[in-house]
C-alpha cells in the first residue's frame, strides 16, 4: 500500500508540471488537453512513470464530478444577451447534430469495418460532443477573435451537446444490455431527461440566485464554498429524479451567471480556477487510465474514423443542423472543423467498460486515439482556419473612459448621458452655481468628441455631452437643471 | 473614426415622410438597419426609445439626435436624414424637428458612442451648416457637406 504522501507527492508534482506546460501550448498551440493527457500517459504504466492505474470505476466518477464544475463554470460565464440570437442554432446542433454524428459514424463503421451495428452506433454516440475549452484554449492563446455569432454558437453547442450525447450513450448501452427499447420508451425517456433536467435548472438557478442575495454570510468564503455543494446537489438530485444532472447544471449556471448576486465575481472567479483544476486531474486521470502501448494497434482504424469524423460526419451534422440558420456557407465550413472532441467522449468511453460491454477496452482505446487525433490535427489548424474562412476579428478598442460604472445589486445609483440643449439656460455658468440635487455628480463632459474633466469653475456649451451619475429618485430634478432652455 | 466615415448613402434619407416621433424614430432604425451592421433590429429600437424616455433628444434648433447603447450590434449604428415636414419630437425648445441623426453605439464602447454624440450635436449647432443641409436634394450633397463640416476637427 502506498503511503498517502507518496500519492499526494505524485499528484501535486504531476498537476504542477501540467500547468507549466499550458506555457508551452499556448507556443505551439496544441489544445492544453493534449499535453495533460500525453503527461498522463508518460506517468503510466506504459510510460517511464510505471503508475498502475486500472481503476475505470473511479475515473468515470472522477470525469463526471470534473464535468459538473467545468459545465458550471462555463454556464457562469456564458452571457445570456450573445448566446440569446444563436438559440435555435445551438439546440439545432446539439440535439439533431449529436443524432447526426452518431448515426453517420454508426453506418460508416457498420459498412466499412463490420463493427455490429448497434456498437457502431455507440462508438458514434460516444464520440458525439464537443469541447469548449479546446477550441477556446487554442484561440486564445494565437490571439485570434472570432467575427459575428460564431463564437456564442460554439460555446451554447459545446455546453450543451453533452447532455445528449450522455443520453444517447446510455440509451445504446441500456439498448445492449437488456434489448432495443420501443421507440415510444426512448422518446419518453428523453423528454423525461430534458424536461426535468430543464425545470430542476429553472428552479434550482433562481432559488441559488435568492439565497445568495438573502443569506448573510459572515464569512465571505462562505458564497464559493455554498456554491460548490449547491452545482453538485444540482447534479444529484436531477441524475436520481431520472432528469439529466448535466443539462440541468449548465443551465441553471446560465440563470446565475446572467443574474445579479452578491459576490458574484470572486464566485465565478473561483469557479474558473475550479473547472481548470478539474480538467487537469480529468485529464491526468484518463492518460494514467489507458495505455499507450494498446493505442498502436487501434492506429490505422482511429484514423480512418477520425478522418472521417472529421471531413464528413461534422460538415454533415453542421450543414444539415444549421439548415434554417442565416450563418454563411463559410462560417459553417469553419463550424465543422472546430468540432473538437475533448473530455467527454473519453469519459463516457468508460461506460462501456464498467457495464461490461463486448468489445468495451477496444472501444476505449479507439475514442482515446481518436480524440488525441482530432485535437491534434483540428486544435493547431484554428486559428489558421479562422484566417482562411475569413472569420478573424481585430482586437476590440479598450474601453478607455476615465470611469465606469455598473449597476449592482440594490444600489440605486446610475449613470446616463444627456445632452445639453442649444439655448441653454446654463450656458456659460460656472458648474459650481449650477446646483445640482444631492447625490449626483457630472463625472464627464465629451466636447466635440473631446473629453473635459469637470471642476467648478468649467462652463457648459451647447451640445456638451455629459455622464452624469444620478440616484435614480432624482432624475427628474436633474433635468430640469440641466436641460432648461430659453424660450 | 469621423461621422463623415460613418454616413454612408444608403442611410440617408432626403425629405424622409413621417408622421409624429414614433413614427420618425421607427423609421431612421429601419434605415439604419441598411448599414447592415444590426444584429437584432427590435433590440435596438428599444434602446433608442428607453433612453428617449428618460429626456427627448430634440436638443433644440429643430434637431433631434436619438441615441443608445445596445449589445445587438456588429459596429457603431447610424443614420441621417431630413423631414419633409417638421415633427413635434417632444423638444426641450417645442421647436419642431427637421433633422434627425440617429446613433446607436456597442454596449462596451461607451467612450467612442459619447465623443460621436458631442461630435454631432456640435455639428448640428451650426447655423450656416443646417442651411445648407435643409437646401441639399441628394444625398450626395449631404454627405459632402458633412465631409467638408468635419474636416476642421480632430479624429475621433
Amino acid at each position: 500500500m502506498l503511503s498517502l504522501e507518496f500519492i499526494l507527492l505524485v499528484i501535486s508534482l504531476l498537476i504542477l508540471i501540467s500547468i507549466f506546460l499550458t506555457k508551452l501550448s499556448d507556443n505551439f498551440g496544441v489544445p492544453s488537453l493534449v499535453l495533460f493527457l500525453v503527461m498522463g500517459m508518460i506517468a503510466g504504466s506504459d510510460g517511464p512513470g510505471q503508475i498502475e492505474f486500472n481503476d475505470y470505476e473511479l475515473t468515470k466518477s472522477i470525469g463526471l464530478i470534473a464535468l459538473v464544475f467545468i459545465l458550471f463554470s462555463g454556464g457562469l460565464d456564458t452571457k445570456w444577451k450573445s448566446v440569446k440570437t444563436v438559440f435555435w442554432s445551438g439546440l439545432s446542433l446539439s440535439t439533431l447534430g449529436v443524432v447526426m454524428v452518431t448515426i453517420s459514424v454508426g453506418f460508416f463503421c457498420n459498412y466499412f469495418f463490420g463493427f455490429g451495428l448497434i456498437e457502431s452506433f455507440l462508438l458514434g454516440a460516444i464520440i458525439s460532443s464537443t469541447d469548449v475549452a479546446a477550441v477556446f484554449s487554442t484561440l486564445r492563446a494565437k490571439n485570434t477573435r472570432l467575427k459575428g455569432c460564431v463564437r456564442p454558437l460554439l460555446e451554447l453547442e459545446s455546453g450543451s451537446n453533452d447532455p445528449m450525447a450522455i443520453f444517447l450513450t446510455v440509451l445504446i448501452i441500456e439498448a445492449i444490455i437488456s434489448g432495443v427499447p420501443s421507440t415510444f420508451s426512448a422518446v419518453l425517456s428523453l423528454i423525461m431527461q430534458f424536461g426535468i433536467g430543464g425545470i430542476i435548472a429553472v428552479i434550482s438557478g433562481k432559488l441559488m440566485v435568492k439565497l445568495f442575495n438573502k443569506l448573510k454570510f459572515g464569512n465571505d468564503s462562505l458564497y464559493v464554498v455554498f456554491a460548490i455543494a449547491f452545482a453538485l446537489l444540482i447534479y444529484a438530485i436531477t441524475t436520481l429524479l431520472k432528469g439529466s444532472g448535466m443539462l440541468a447544471v449548465y443551465i441553471s449556471a446560465i440563470i446565475i451567471g446572467n443574474s445579479d448576486f452578491i459576490q458574484k465575481r470572486s464566485t465565478i472567479r473561483f469557479f474558473e480556477g475550479i473547472a481548470l483544476l478539474s480538467q487537469i486531474v480529468m485529464f491526468l486521470a484518463l492518460g494514467l487510465l489507458s495505455d499507450p502501448s494498446e493505442l498502436l494497434p487501434v492506429t490505422s482504424t482511429g484514423l480512418i474514423i477520425s478522418g472521417f469524423l472529421i471531413f464528413a460526419a461534422r460538415p454533415i451534422s453542421v450543414f444539415i443542423s444549421l439548415i434554417k440558420s442565416k450563418f454563411s456557407i463559410k462560417e459553417k465550413f469553419f463550424l465543422s472543423w472546430v468540432g473538437l472532441k475533448g473530455a467527454v467522449p473519453i469519459i463516457l468511453s468508460t461506460f462501456p467498460i464498467i457495464y461490461g460491454i463486448q468489445g468495451g477496452y477496444n472501444i476505449f482505446n479507439l475514442v482515446f486515439f481518436i480524440t488525441l487525433s482530432s485535437a491534434l490535427l483540428q486544435g493547431w489548424s484554428i486559428p489558421l482556419m479562422a484566417k482562411v474562412f475569413k472569420l478573424e476579428e481585430p482586437e476590440p478598442e479598450e474601453e478607455i473612459i476615465p470611469i465606469k460604472m455598473s449597476s449592482r445589486v440594490q444600489i440605486n445609483k446610475e449613470m446616463i448621458d444627456l445632452i445639453i440643449p442649444y439655448k441653454s439656460e446654463i450656458i456659460g455658468k460656472p458648474l459650481a452655481d449650477i446646483s445640482l440635487p444631492e447625490e449626483s455628480l457630472i463625472v464627464l463632459i465629451t466636447r466635440n468628441g473631446e473629453y473635459v474633466v469637470p471642476s467648478g469653475s468649467t462652463t457648459l456649451e451647447e451640445g456638451d455631452t455629459l455622464l452624469v451619475l444620478v440616484n435614480k429618485e432624482n432624475v427628474n430634478e436633474v433635468k430640469q437643471k440641466l436641460m432648461r432652455v430659453h424660450h | 473614426m469621423k461621422i463623415s466615415e460613418i454616413l454612408k448613402e444608403d442611410i440617408i434619407e432626403v425629405n424622409l415622410e413621417a408622421r409624429d416621433k414614433t413614427d420618425v424614430i421607427n423609421k431612421m432604425v429601419d434605415l439604419a438597419e441598411k448599414s447592415g451592421n444590426i444584429i437584432d433590429i427590435d433590440e435596438v429600437r428599444k434602446c433608442v426609445f428607453d433612453r428617449e424616455r428618460l429626456v427627448s433628444t430634440g436638443v433644440g434648433k429643430g434637431f433631434a439626435i436619438p441615441h443608445g447603447k445596445s449589445d445587438y450590434i456588429k459596429d457603431v449604428v447610424a443614420a441621417f436624414a431630413t423631414l419633409k415636414e417638421p415633427v413635434d419630437f417632444d423638444s426641450i425648445d417645442n421647436e419642431k424637428v427637421s433633422f434627425v441623426f440617429l446613433l446607436v453605439g456597442k454596449d462596451a464602447l461607451l467612450n467612442v458612442h459619447i465623443k460621436l454624440l458631442s461630435r454631432i450635436s456640435r455639428l448640428m449647432n451650426k447655423d450656416e451648416f443646417r442651411d445648407k443641409l435643409l437646401v441639399a436634394k441628394k444625398k450626395s450633397e449631404i454627405l459632402k457637406l458633412f465631409k467638408d463640416e468635419e474636416q476642421q476637427y480632430i479624429e475621433i
